[in-house]
């Protein structure tokens, strides 16, 4: 196997346990402070380099998706900060996405993953999800096994990669190891290089603003979902191609008189309440990486970051399932623009280089295995 | 060969030589071992064979016959409006994964209902295995498929919406757009009185639709029917070589030209595995998707056919006996379309189960004893080939449907209405 690595140079993980330590002093001071709230640096995740490089060209192969038409990389675009910046995502051909697509950088320091919080396991099952869903790649992992086996440089990269031979089991250890490698780096939060007005934000982010009783921990979310009434996107109803794989969503998952949903159902979907106040609750997204991936929120509905903030500003949405604790707040503009710098402050470096993209490209075609009857399939 | 005289002397002469040496194979077995019980319709030869060579018709040996009406299963009558719905519906990409292409794109109308390569066409970015079966007359057979792996219509169109080389489609996903989409909506709602398309209703309405696709009116047809007018000299030379000295009759028999059991007579491996990679990569998916185990996963280089069925050895690269009915217009032929035209159908049974370059089957233990050297001459040949043409009449053509589109289904006013209600 080849050698393990780091993300991140040791010395920049010093500076994070400064800031870290620092963060925490804040939240003690503070009213709103929330058990294991403490906001900070990100752990070190440690990669195994030949799985992430593996991962990497996996993530942007279209021959993962049933009709080789799209990769992880179409809906997760290096340049948007790994989300897309349609307010809803693309789908499948055939069809199109109800949701936006989030970002998946830092996606390897959560423990629940999708708007609706439907997978809680780990990535492997995550990976395979976005392969095997019908609106999403619609990818049969038999066939696309068989693909990568029939691609030399896989054989390879699998075997450096202590896999064997290419394998489904293989490529969903693979992709996650690689997403271990997107991770924010050098965001002014963490290298402790923040602007003052900024850390007013900051202050207003514990405070005043309350964000941090739900956006708190490293990842600035606390894995749980809360109603804070964003408003329906209409295009998921009005717009058929998204409609379908709404239904088909809402089907799968049990969601009675489906047909009749005007809304998207949420955490509703894992929890059942029966008198349907989970209905709209989606997981606290992390705020990192925001000033790539607008626009926000699961279903694209604010479109920039002042916006979010003058919505929270404004006490939310409309909704009788919304959470309590999300009330007109009272900031003037200039905090407004604060809280702003704060969030932006929560994004690093641009993660588009060849190191975190794979740019070798792909074969056009599947090379024939010349001595076919001779060899073991 | 070609020395030898067609006098009906030799005629019979022969066909008491052929009857006795496969005798001889049935005694060292083309059937399953007595001890294993067997389910499958493999043909045991009937000792009734010499029987087909001698003057009077053997009736073991079911006859040519005219094609009738076909079966209509209970639990799917016939209906105007399921037909059309049917219809409608085998031509639309919407019953598939990227809405590209529908039944009728692999089933083209215009190659037979059928595709008109080797292997047919796969779900985009894929290739098939096999070659493509014609509609025309399906609704005849009790399973379908080259190895008769579905046992309905209703059971077929699912695995061939679905299957990941196919149309990849996901039921959800599909009934989904269905509900989308007013006009079938009506349709659905006509034809089986449900609120909702449902898939399964779908494949009923296709069902049906197939059970419409048949062709009763052939040569041969109208021949057997009483109009001796309709076979030419050739043909009827050709048909007592198909029921006599050719031995055809022994499996295309009946009104559809197949007695739908299972032989191995000596096909060989489809060439192109060896160059294609595309090809490669959809061969190993079907041992993986099948339930190989991994011993045959690996070393598969052909396809064992019946055998993914029940794993008997002794169905090795076994196949249902196709009709020959349509075959003008299904070429190319066998199950991975090894030959193109009818003229190598012939020399290939001619030389008793070989190809030009003397390629048989993979599997030589499972082969038939009923496929031996024929020794037709150049003319028998011919009159053969005429007589094979007799099993298709008119081709069978049908234009693209306009098919109905999606449409919101709610208004802007309904959803505003419930956000306001939130
Ligand atoms: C067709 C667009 C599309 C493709 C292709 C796609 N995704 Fe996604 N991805 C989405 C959408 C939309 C969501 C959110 C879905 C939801 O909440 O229901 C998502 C969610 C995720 C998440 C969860 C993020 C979080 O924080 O909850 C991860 C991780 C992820 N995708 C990784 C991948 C990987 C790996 C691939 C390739 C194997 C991939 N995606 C392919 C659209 C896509
Ligand atoms: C009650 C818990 C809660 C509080 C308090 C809260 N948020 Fe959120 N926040 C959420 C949830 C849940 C979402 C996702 C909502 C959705 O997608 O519909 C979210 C979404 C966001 C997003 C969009 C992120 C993205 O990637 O789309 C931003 C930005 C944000 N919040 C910032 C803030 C700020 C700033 C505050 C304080 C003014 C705040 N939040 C207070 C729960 C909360
Ligand atoms: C990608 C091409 C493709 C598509 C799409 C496709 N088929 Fe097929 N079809 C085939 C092939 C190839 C076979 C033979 C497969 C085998 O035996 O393994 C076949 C076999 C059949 C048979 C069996 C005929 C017989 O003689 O046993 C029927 C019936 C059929 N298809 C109907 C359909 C219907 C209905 C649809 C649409 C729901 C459909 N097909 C879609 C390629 C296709
Ligand atoms: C022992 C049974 C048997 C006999 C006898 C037999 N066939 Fe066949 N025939 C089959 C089977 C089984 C297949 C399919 C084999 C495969 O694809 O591996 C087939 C396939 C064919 C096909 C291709 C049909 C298509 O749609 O691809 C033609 C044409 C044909 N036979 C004609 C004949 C003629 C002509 C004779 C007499 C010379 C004959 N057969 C004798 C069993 C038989």
């Amino acid at each position: 196997m080849a050698g393990m690595m780091t993300t991140r140079p040791f010395l920049l993980k010093r500076g994070f346990l400064v800031t870290a330590a620092l963060g925490m002093g804040l939240i003690l001071a503070n009213p709103v402070a929330v058990a294991g709230a403490d906001i900070g640096p990100l752990p070190t995740l440690k990669v195994n380099q030949a799985r992430a490089e593996l991962g990497k060209r996996l993530f942007f192969d279209k021959r993962l998706s049933g009709d080789a038409a799209i990769s992880c990389g179409t809906c997760h675009k290096p340049e948007h900060g790994y989300a897309n910046p349609d307010a809803l995502s693309d789908g499948y051909p055939g069809n199109k996405h109800f949701r936006n697509a989030p970002s998946v950088i830092n996606a390897a320091h959560k423990t629940v993953w999708m708007h609706d919080g439907r997978i809680g396991t780990n990535l492997n099952d995550v990976t395979r999800g976005m392969i095997t869903e019908s609106y999403l790649m619609n990818m049969d992992m038999r066939i696309m096994q068989e693909r990568l086996k029939q691609d030399p440089v896989y054989v390879e990269m699998f075997k450096a990669a202590g896999l064997g031979e290419p394998s489904n089991g293989g490529a969903r250890k693979a992709i996650p190891e690689y997403l271990k490698t997107l991770n924010s780096e050098g965001a002014p939060f963490d290298s402790g290089n923040m602007t003052a007005e900024a850390k007013r934000g900051l202050q207003l982010f514990k405070g005043k603003a309350g964000c941090i009783a739900c956006h708190n921990g490293p990842m600035f979310t606390d894995g749980k979902a809360h109603n804070t009434g964003v408003p329906e996107n209409f295009d998921v109803f009005l717009d058929p191609m998204r409609h379908q794989a709404f239904l088909a969503y809402a089907a799968f998952l049990g969601i009675e008189n489906y047909m009749n949903l005007k809304r998207d159902p949420g955490a509703h979907v894992q929890t059942h309440a029966a008198d349907g106040s989970d209905m709209g609750k989606f997981i606290t997204p992390s705020l990192r990486e925001l000033k790539y991936t607008a626009p926000y929120m699961h279903n694209g509905m604010i479109k920039t970051l002042p916006e979010v903030v003058a919505f929270y500003n404004q006490g939310g949405g409309k909704d009788r399932n919304k959470d309590s604790r999300i009330k007109p707040l009272g900031l003037n503009a200039q905090e407004q623009k604060d809280l702003v710098a704060f969030l932006l402050a929560l994004s690093g470096k641009p993660l588009t280089s060849s190191r975190y993209v794979w740019t070798e490209g792909y074969p056009q075609e599947y090379e024939a295995i010349a001595n076919w009857l001779d060899v073991p399939n | 060969m070609s020395s030898l005289k067609k006098t009906p002397v030799l005629i019979v002469a022969t066909a008491v030589a052929a009857a006795l040496s496969i005798s001889a194979a049935v005694a060292m077995g083309d059937k399953p071992p007595a001890s294993a019980h067997v389910s499958t319709s493999q043909a045991a030869p009937t000792p009734a064979i010499a029987g087909t060579f001698a003057k009077a018709p053997d009736p073991a040996i079911p006859p040519l016959a005219p094609l009738g009406e076909p079966p209509i299963p209970p639990d799917n009558p016939m209906s105007e409006a399921k037909i059309e719905l049917g219809k409608l519906l085998f031509f639309d990409p919407r019953l598939g994964g990227d809405a590209s292409i529908s039944c009728a794109t692999c089933h083209d109308p215009e190659q037979g209902w059928s595709w008109a390569e080797d292997f047919s066409r796969g779900y985009p970015g894929t290739v098939h295995w096999r070659s493509n079966q014609s509609i025309i007359n399906a609704a005849y057979y009790d399973k379908l498929f080259w190895a008769g792996s579905a046992p309905s219509l209703e059971a077929q169109a699912p695995s061939a919406a679905k299957g990941g080389v196919a149309g990849n489609g996901e039921n959800d996903l599909m009934e989904a757009r269905l509900r989308l989409i007013p006009e079938y909506v009506k349709r659905f709602n006509e034809a089986f009185g449900e609120p909702w398309p449902t898939i399964n209703n779908a494949w009923k309405a296709i069902a049906a639709f197939e059970r419409t696709l048949v062709q009763r009116d052939t040569p041969l047809d109208k021949y057997l029917l009483g109009d001796k007018s309709a076979l030419t000299e050739q043909q009827l030379r050709g048909k007592a070589l198909f029921e006599g000295k050719a031995r055809c009759i022994l499996c295309h028999n009946g009104p559809l030209a197949s007695n739908q059991k299972y032989y191995n007579i000596g096909v060989p491996r489809a060439e192109r595995w060896l160059e294609d990679g595309l090809a490669q990569v959809t061969f190993r998916f079907q041992y993986y998707s099948k339930g190989s185990t991994e011993e045959l996963y690996r070393k598969a280089k052909d396809d064992v056919g019946l055998y993914f069925r029940n794993k008997n050895k002794w169905d090795m690269g076994k196949f249902r006996v196709p009709s020959l009915r349509y075959i003008g217009y299904t070429a190319p032929y066998m199950r991975q379309g090894q030959f193109y035209t009818l003229e190598e159908v012939i020399d290939f049974y001619d030389r008793g189960g070989f190809d030009e370059d003397g390629n048989t089957t993979s599997y030589p233990d499972t082969k038939t004893p009923l496929i031996t050297k024929l020794n037709l001459s150049d003319e028998e040949k011919e009159d053969l080939l005429a007589f094979l043409e007799a099993f298709t009449g008119e081709e069978i053509l049908m234009a693209k449907p306009k098919l109905p589109g999606y449409e919101p289904l709610f208004t802007l006013a309904e959803l505003e209405a419930a956000q306001a209600a939130k």
